[in-house]
């Protein structure tokens, strides 16, 4: 199944007797509802370390987007009002500055990695502290609590998976802690944000800016106020957008429902 | 006529180095499409998208770009911002990295593994290619049509450096054609671009109005720096970045 299409529901499963693997595209199995399809013996795979690269890839994108204004000067560049490019229009410098990783998971660490190329200042928060020799390659520095990350950093990047304990991780409180040049990038899922606080922490300037390759729901309603804000970057969930990484997720995808046809242990299986 | 000049090299390295990156992240994930996307059908936005396709339609291939793994990055001018490009992209997960340029600096290159190719192999070996060279008469209309025929189907060329190194017409036409996948430039001639350059039709070329050492603490630097030098010439000592003429 690809970007959970189709709805994997008891309906579903009824119609399907002889249905033996539900192969995932992507990491996220949020989606999908584990003991319901585990209770009809269904198998179910997700496509994990394949999405790794091009998503925090995607993560880097958009904090430099968004601290740069890129989307804003490619307007400025190709609009037939623009006369000149003014000298005094200015971003914000990612070399140097803190950047907050909430979520060192294999995608998180590869943030870091590249993020020290950039000579960030790196601390993160986990569920438990990376090793040392980790940290040391990247030069991260570990958060017990997420609102020391939160007080410090000038871009956060949320790169958790969607769990019932990272639902609304950041909420009001937490963007209130949040520098007010702070920037909030979202790579991870829409729910892991309380959007409503997260809209009201922008027009209030609360925060100065988000990027979100993730929304909830997906697409946002045409009349959200995260779409008319200028200070907010959206992408259509296209974390894992590359043609070759596209490729390899359905050549895994095919692999693990082969396998579980033929009776034989499902690779990269979750149930 | 005896006119001393102070520029201010150096202060803006990163910031440019910086911005090249975030080009090329732009150009070959399509960001600023995505973004578009991402607004499609907001009525006050008045964006024009186009046609058909759009969220609604969603599909493993759309919006699809290059990943950077795995990839071979052609560096035009291995100076001081080149390499810090470079250092950027490493972890990126860069397999190769080649450049060219008036001749090979041994010693900047072993960092990044760097090969001093011709500007031919560049163009023919690379997936990525990011100019940061200077405008000189060597380097004027250096990315021509040649050149950009020589270029993979699916690679993106950035330019950060000065519009005059490209031929913009050929660029146009390798775009259009599909001689290459993405391009993306802080740079063109002129700036701004004519309201009817056929460039800013193209969906997959991101143009930005030179903003390569645009943030605060660069230009403040800049700007600090330049009146230093101001300041030094009126008094008729040595500046502290002076133009030899």
């Amino acid at each position: 199944m690809w970007y959970h299409k189709p709805v994997v529901d008891e309906e579903l499963l009824q119609s399907l007797p002889n249905l033996s693997v539900v192969a995932s595209s992507g990491v996220g199995v949020d989606h999908l509802d584990l003991n319901l399809i585990s209770s009809y013996g269904v198998k179910v795979s997700n496509t994990p370390f394949v999405v790794s690269t091009d998503t925090a890839d995607l993560g880097i994108a958009l904090m430099l987007a968004s601290a740069r204004r890129l989307v804003e000067g490619y307007e400025m560049a190709t609009s037939p009002d623009t006369e000149y490019f003014p000298a005094d229009w200015l971003g914000d410098e990612v070399s140097g500055a803190t950047l907050g990783i909430v979520g060192m998971g294999t995608i998180g660490y590869k943030i870091a990695e590249r993020a020290k190329a950039f000579e960030m200042k790196i601390l993160y928060h986990n569920r438990s502290q990376r090793k040392k020799e980790e940290e040391g390659a990247v030069g991260a520095v570990y958060c017990e609590q997420v609102d020391d990350l939160l007080r410090q950093s000038d871009f956060v990047m949320l790169a958790v998976n969607l769990t019932p304990q990272t639902r609304g991780l950041i909420g009001r409180r937490e963007l209130g802690l949040m520098k007010p040049t702070a920037t909030l990038i979202n790579i991870s899922r829409g729910l892991v944000v309380d959007q409503d606080a997260l809209v009201e922490a922008l027009q209030k300037k609360i925060i100065k800016a988000a990027a979100l390759d993730v929304t909830y729901p997906e697409p946002l309603p045409r009349d959200h106020p995260l779409l008319r804000l200028r200070n907010v970057i959206v992408t259509p969930h296209i974390g894992s957008a590359t043609r070759q990484t596209r490729r390899l997720m359905m050549e895994e995808m095919a692999e693990s429902i082969r396998a579980g046809l033929a009776g034989l242990p499902v690779p990269r299986r979750v149930l | 006529r005896g006119i001393r000049v102070g520029y201010t090299p150096d202060v803006l390295t990163d910031a440019t180095a910086e911005l090249s990156v975030a080009l090329l992240l732009s150009a070959c994930r399509r960001l600023p499409e995505a973004a578009k996307q991402g607004k499609r059908g907001v009525p006050e936005l008045r964006l024009h998208t186009g046609g058909c396709g759009g969220w609604t339609t969603w599909k493993p291939l759309w919006m699809c770009g290059y990943g950077l793994s795995d990839s071979t990055v052609g560096i035009i001018g291995l100076g001081r911002i080149g390499q810090a490009i470079a250092r950027r992209l490493k972890p990126f997960g860069v397999k190769k990295f080649l450049y060219t340029g008036s001749g090979p600096k041994p010693e900047c290159a072993a960092e990044f593994g760097a090969e001093f190719v011709p500007l031919t192999r560049l163009a023919e070996e690379s997936d990525f290619v990011v100019v940061s060279c200077a405008l000189t008469p060597a380097t004027q209309g250096m990315c021509n049509k040649d050149f950009f025929s020589r270029m993979k189907k699916t690679s993106v060329f950035v330019n950060t450096s000065r519009g005059a190194v490209v031929n913009q017409e050929d660029l146009y036409d390798a775009l259009a054609q599909g001689q290459i996948a993405a391009a993306g430039l802080d740079v063109t001639t002129p700036e701004p671009l004519p309201t009817d350059h056929p460039l800013l039709s193209l969906k997959n070329c991101v143009i930005l109005p030179h903003i390569g050492s645009a943030t605060y603490a660069t230009r403040n630097t800049m700007a600090v720096l330049a009146a230093n030098n101001l300041l030094a010439g009126l008094r008729g000592e040595p500046m502290p970045h002076e133009l030899k003429l």
